[in-house]
């Protein structure tokens, strides 16, 4: 449904700032029907690429084929197929629900007839219903979202591309919006690319890509990754990490890998926690603060996958700043 | 396409008139000006070859024309507000010819600007400005090609801007000297040399006398006067610069620089 090859972007720089690249050559295939979701640290071009992908920014080399359609060539039949939800709400909070919607469609040129007969699909899911005469400012930040989408979803596209669309929301709402757009994907056929930084959204997901420093450093299910880092996964905090780093790794003869203040021990087997966690205990009990046994979530695999923490600005990949777009 | 920029226009008068302050001080800051300034300055008012013409009715045309420019201002002010608040970027990722997107705000602002010139004129009959059925259709017209005079010049300087200060310096040194220089405070023919050149390749000049020769001459002494169709032709070509070059901003796109130039 949507192919990307051999992407590159290079902000022009200016007086004080050399260029630099913010996507590498990234090629990347989400086949139809795919629920992907693109994630990375600030900084690791994801922003950047969401924008090339909305046509509103061309980028310095590489092709980007939507639905068929090259993006650069043919850029009307490539946004035809394409629905956007952007991470600022691109509605226009002094209209009404309907008022949006109307636009929405007759800038998709849809009809009177059209948008009538589409109202009920691209609203049902929601809670907008009884609430369509209300400006879009009087509602909550999570019913404005849904207007977001709903607006996308009159056109029936092919393609919904979503930047971070949970953000500012609630965890109740967050929860109700991504439930409704599995959903959706699901019944409507959709196919999905969704940026995010927050990894336990991308737990449902078909596909997780996993960007940083402009390069495509991962790309594969959720189930997959988590197995990358193991079944399981032992953390442990310690009154000395510098030292007690040195020790265990000199007495269990496994790679250790430290983050912040905790130690960690990945890529463990199913039961092989257990006798890690008392030989642990046996032999550092002393410099040793608390110790647990983790089976690897996605966020986990991201600090493997990376080597930092999530939301981590520092480092060198934080140079190619995020651009807001 | 014609669709597309109605519903864009549209929208423009729909948020103009859901803000009631807005539309008050629309209409109440030009007339005040002009009952104020007018009023202040009709004693002294002695101008060569307008014998005759008070500074009331002087200063009325001139009056209708700084209520355009507001008029374009506030419309400019709105490009960069939909960018700022998100709803632009909606627009721009529809599969929508660019220069409706032009058309739409453009459309949507000279109307409200030509609405707005409408209730001021009917001040024109108190200060005894009576313009024939003729005189008023060439009025109209008039307002029609300045409002989208301005409103296009508008566009093109606040597309791209990411600030509504930033275009406020823009306003003062650029767009209110354009009317200040344009004979609606002070006639052309009396300024020094200096000035009037100045005045003289300033486009709202030309606007303005579309607007107030109407009111003194007949559409056929019109047709005939050299002055009022060499006006015609400048606000023509305004327009039609301005609106090339919205269009032209509108269809360029952020493009990234060579690979090779990126430090690895």
């Amino acid at each position: 449904m949507i192919t990307l090859q051999g992407l590159t972007h290079v902000y022009p720089g200016h007086r004080k700032t050399p260029p630099h690249a913010a996507v590498r050559d990234l090629s990347l295939h989400v086949p139809a029907g795919e629920f992907c979701v693109l994630t990375g640290p600030n900084g690791s071009g994801k922003s950047t690429l969401f924008r090339i992908l909305c046509g509103t920014l061309t980028p310095s080399a590489g092709r980007v084929e939507i639905a068929g359609a090259d993006l650069f060539r043919q850029p009307d039949a490539a946004r035809r197929a394409l629905g956007v939800v952007f991470q600022s709400p691109a509605v226009d909070k002094q209209l009404s629900v309907r008022e949006n919607l109307r636009l929405h469609a007759t800038l998709y040129g849809l009809g009177r007839g059209t948008l009538a007969a589409r109202l009920g699909e691209a609203l049902e899911w929601s809670d907008l219903e009884g609430r369509l005469d209300q400006r879009v400012d009087t509602l909550s930040g999570g019913l404005a979202r849904q207007v977001e989408l709903a607006k996308c979803l009159l056109t029936r596209p092919r393609l919904l591309l979503l930047d971070e669309p949970t953000t500012g929301l609630d965890p109740a709402s967050r929860m109700r919006f991504l439930k409704a757009l599995h959903t959706l994907q699901r019944q409507r056929d959709m196919t999905v690319l969704m940026t995010s930084h927050i990894f336990a959204e991308a737990e449902a997901a078909d596909r997780v890509a996993v960007m940083m420093g402009g390069h495509l450093l991962a790309l594969d299910s959720p189930g997959a990754l988590r197995d990358r880092v193991g079944r399981e996964m032992l953390v442990v905090e310690a009154e000395a990490p510098d030292h007690l780093h040195a020790a265990l790794a000199e007495s269990l003869g496994r790679v250790v890998t430290r983050h912040g203040d905790e130690l960690r021990l990945e890529g463990l087997g199913r039961g092989d926690g257990l006798a890690l966690l008392e030989q642990v205990l046996a032999e550092h009990r002393d410099a040793v603060r608390s110790v647990a046994i983790r089976r690897p979530d996605l966020e986990d695999v991201f600090v493997h996958i990376t080597g930092r923490d999530p939301g981590d600005a520092a480092g060198p990949a934080a140079e190619a700043a995020e651009v807001p777009s | 396409m014609i669709r597309i920029v109605g519903a864009l226009a549209g929208r423009e008068i729909i948020r103009f008139l859901r803000q009631p302050n807005r539309v008050a001080g629309s209409i109440g800051q030009p007339l005040l000006f002009w009952l104020f300034l007018g009023s202040g300055f009709s004693p002294t008012f002695d101008a060569p070859g307008l014998e005759g013409v008070t500074y009331m009715q002087y200063f009325l045309p001139g009056v209708l024309m700084m209520l355009m420019l507001f008029a374009s201002i506030f419309s400019s002010i709105t490009i960069i507000e939909d960018r700022d608040q998100g709803f632009l970027q909606g627009v721009l990722v529809a599969p929508v010819p660019r220069v409706a997107i032009v058309l739409g705000k453009v459309g949507g602002g000279a109307a409200l600007a030509v609405g707005q010139s409408l209730i001021l004129l009917v001040a024109a009959p108190f200060v005894g400005l009576v313009p024939g059925w003729g005189g008023l259709a060439l009025i109209l017209g008039a307002f029609v090609l300045s409002a989208l005079g301005f409103t296009t010049l508008g566009f093109a300087v606040a597309w791209g801007m990411r600030s509504t200060s930033g275009f406020h310096a823009v306003m003062m040194v650029f767009l209110m000297p354009l009317w200040l220089l344009s004979g609606a405070l002070f006639p052309v023919a009396t300024a020094p040399g200096w000035l009037y050149a100045l005045m003289i390749v300033n486009p709202v000049t030309h606007a303005l006398r579309l607007v107030r020769l109407p009111f003194h001459m007949t559409p056929g002494e019109l047709a005939a006067d050299p002055a009022y169709l060499a006006a015609l032709a400048v606000t023509a070509a305004w327009l039609a610069v301005c609106l090339g070059l919205s269009v032209w901003r509108v269809r360029r796109v952020e493009t990234g620089v060579a690979p090779h130039r990126a430090p690895a």
